[in-house]
């Protein structure tokens, strides 16, 4: 049983379509980024399946269960995290949750002690018990994923978590997405910090214009020519190098070292022989993109094209 | 969530939490009781209380604390739902277990507790009337819980129109104009409706000719000398047409409710008697056909017999019927509808949304 499935899924506001045709599936255990340029309709699909929105077309199912038909089915089992930061502005931290917990049904005792799990969790112990109008930003973000949390849900719908926090609660949100997922739970992150997705998402799904792009774009997208970075320790030989294999035309030298666009990664692999062959002194060799960005550019400058 | 009632009062709790949370509140509430001890001291004077009874005291505080509460009560209750979904913790809460009726239901019975904090405040003020004397156990008992239940509708149209419409600014103006409407509307239609349909009254007069007494005198014993008789007409408005429109009114409400309480001359004690009397004499078509004959009235003693059959406020208001349970009725039924559309529109998987509204 998937933990989320997306068929075929559209939805329009008048005479705007926001989302036209979105279909993916994402398996329990694994992370999936919800990737697309603004307006794309990230939020828009993430509230369908948040059981807040019908769909005007398609399917949605969340943890086996229809979004529409059996929205207290999902909401037992789905936890958001909405764009939108929203909180009972004179309720204490550790209260917001314990009325979270009690919205989810959980008996008083039970709350307050999953209160207490969420507030270590996500590290607002020192504010637990100050109203949360007074928390900045990024720690209303963080009691909004512990709010997320408080029914210990099988999925989860994370739109733009990362948006405000510093780095050290970035890194803390990666490691703890990947933690859930390691459990068996099914988690989908939107964002358009795209590093950031990287480096938690094991799938993507890429949204643009309302529709998602098809598994062999996705592939097709991600075999085209990409830049790489090459770093040396010695700026002039590695020119030299680039020069000499034919290479120095199509790349661009700056202080960091050279990129050089590589249509494969054999071509890649060939040209890091070419250089340490050449004795140069090779410090760093990769992908100036990251893998998702390398695809969300190429989709989405196919998309222009294909308009 | 086990229960509905337990979902229901854990929204109730939620919100009442964050009322009273806020200093404005309590500073509301402070102001209320100021004005309701000024009117309260200024009542005893006027009505001379202390040796009339407390029915007038009691009955215009009633009336004090349904006018406040129907001031206030809009701008607590008429931002419930769009209120937070501006502040973004109504998705929140509609992604968990609790219904949207439950959402609904919860946030007037917040509204409508936080207005009776109102009444409850006026207690003390209540019971110095009560103490001053002549206040019947009945009317304390149907005024307080009339009142209540007139302020529960407020609240119930307040926080539905907070969930039809969109803008927390627009849902409280609406619901001061359904609460103008209702108070002084009804007053307007009834004033302009009566005024407006009139019936002709033709009036006899017949009279004792005083000139041919004075020169002739009357001998005892004999008929009094009569001029001829002189028929006019003059319009009148009708009332009774119209008196439907009073029973809409809260106050009427309240006053036709509170069982009558009547002095040895027939009399009303209370303010609601007054308003009773009134509203339930409009209900009688006035009489289109007057005759007055003083050649009738004439007493062998050469003097005119009083009329003295005129009706007591008492009996007016004996002879008619009650009004209050007919606009008890509409204004439940306005709540009710105001709430029902409220959750409609606030059902989730949304189908429709206000345009340029987010649901999150």
């Amino acid at each position: 049983m998937a933990g989320i499935e997306v068929s075929g899924l559209a939805r329009a506001f008048g005479d705007v379509h926001a989302v036209r045709e979105a279909t993916f599936t994402v398996e329990p255990g694994h992370v999936a980024g919800l990737i697309g340029p603004n307006g794309a309709g990230k939020t828009t699909l993430l509230l369908m399946l948040a059981t807040l929105l019908r769909p005007d077309a398609g399917t949605v199912r969340v943890a086996g269960f229809d979004a529409v038909a059996e929205p207290r089915e999902v909401r037992a089992r789905m936890g958001w995290m909405p764009d939108l930061l929203g909180s009972w502005s004179t309720l204490t931290v550790r209260e917001a949750l314990v009325a979270s917990a009690r919205l989810y049904g959980r008996p008083t005792g039970a709350a307050a002690a999953r209160a207490a799990e969420l507030i270590d969790l996500v590290d607002l112990g020192e504010l637990a018990d100050r109203p949360t109008r007074v928390l900045s930003r990024g720690q209303k973000q963080r009691l909004s994923l512990a709010r997320a949390l408080v029914h210990d849900p099988e999925v989860l719908l994370l739109d733009e978590p990362a948006s405000g926090l510093d780095p050290v609660a970035r890194a803390s949100l990666r490691t703890l997405v990947r933690r859930l997922a390691g459990e068996g739970r099914t988690i989908l992150v939107s964002s358009h910090v795209l590093a950031e997705l990287e480096e938690m998402a094991d799938q993507a799904v890429y949204l643009s214009g309302g529709v998602t792009a098809a598994a062999d774009d996705i592939a097709r997208a991600g075999r085209t020519a990409r830049d790489w970075r090459v770093r040396s320790l010695d700026p002039a030989r590695l020119r030299a190098a680039l020069d000499a294999a034919g290479w120095g035309t199509a790349s661009r030298i700056d202080n960091l070292g050279a990129i050089v666009p590589l249509a494969s990664e054999e071509d890649a692999a060939q040209l890091l022989a070419h250089l340490v062959a050449s004795g140069v002194p090779v410090s760093s060799f990769a992908p100036a993109v990251g893998d998702l960005e390398h695809v969300f550019l190429d989709l989405s400058r196919n998309g222009e094209d294909r308009a | 969530m086990t229960g509905f009632l337990q979902g229901l009062w854990l929204v109730v709790t939620i919100d009442l939490r964050q009322r009273t949370r806020t200093v404005a509140w309590y500073v509301l509430l402070g102001v209320f009781v100021l004005l309701v001890l000024a009117v309260t001291v200024l009542l005893v004077f006027a009505t001379d209380a202390l040796f009339a009874g407390g029915g007038g005291v009691f009955s215009t505080i009633v009336f004090f604390v349904l006018l406040l509460g129907t001031l206030v009560s809009p701008a607590l209750s008429a931002n419930a739902i769009n209120g937070e979904r501006d502040s973004g913790t109504l998705a929140t809460t509609q992604v968990t277990l609790v219904s949207t009726t439950q959402i609904v239901l919860g946030k007037w019975l917040a509204a409508w507790i936080t207005a009776l904090a109102f009444l409850a405040a006026a207690v003390p003020f209540l019971a110095f009337a009560v103490a001053l004397g002549e206040v019947p156990a009945a009317t304390i008992v149907v005024a307080t819980l009339v009142t209540a239940v007139e302020l529960g509708v407020v609240a119930a149209i307040g926080v539905g129109l907070s969930g039809v419409l969109t803008r927390p600014l627009f849902s409280v103006a609406v619901t001061y104009l359904v609460v103008a409407a209702l108070s002084i509307g009804t007053l307007i239609a009834f004033g302009l409706g009566g005024a407006a349909v009139q019936s002709e009254v033709r009036a006899t007069n017949r009279s004792v000719d005083w000139a041919a007494v004075e020169r002739d005198g009357v001998p005892p014993g004999e008929e009094a000398p009569c001029l001829p008789s002189e028929t006019y007409t003059y319009p009148t408005p009708r009332f009774d047409y119209v008196w439907g429109f009073l029973a809409a009114n809260p106050y009427v409400v309240v006053a036709d409710a509170a069982p009558g309480s009547f002095d040895d001359q027939g009399n009303p004690n209370d303010v609601f008697g007054w308003i009773a009397t009134g509203v339930r004499q409009a209900q009688h078509a006035p009489e289109l056909e007057i005759e007055y004959d003083e050649c009738a009235a004439w007493t062998p003693s050469g003097s005119i017999a009083p009329d003295d059959d005129w009706e007591r406020p008492q009996q007016v208001y004996d002879r008619s019927v009650p009004s209050w349970f007919v606009g008890l009725g509409i204004h439940l039924l306005l709540a009710a509808g105001a709430l029902a559309w409220a959750v409609q529109r606030t059902r989730t998987p949304a189908q429709r949304l206000a345009r340029g509204s987010r649901i999150a």
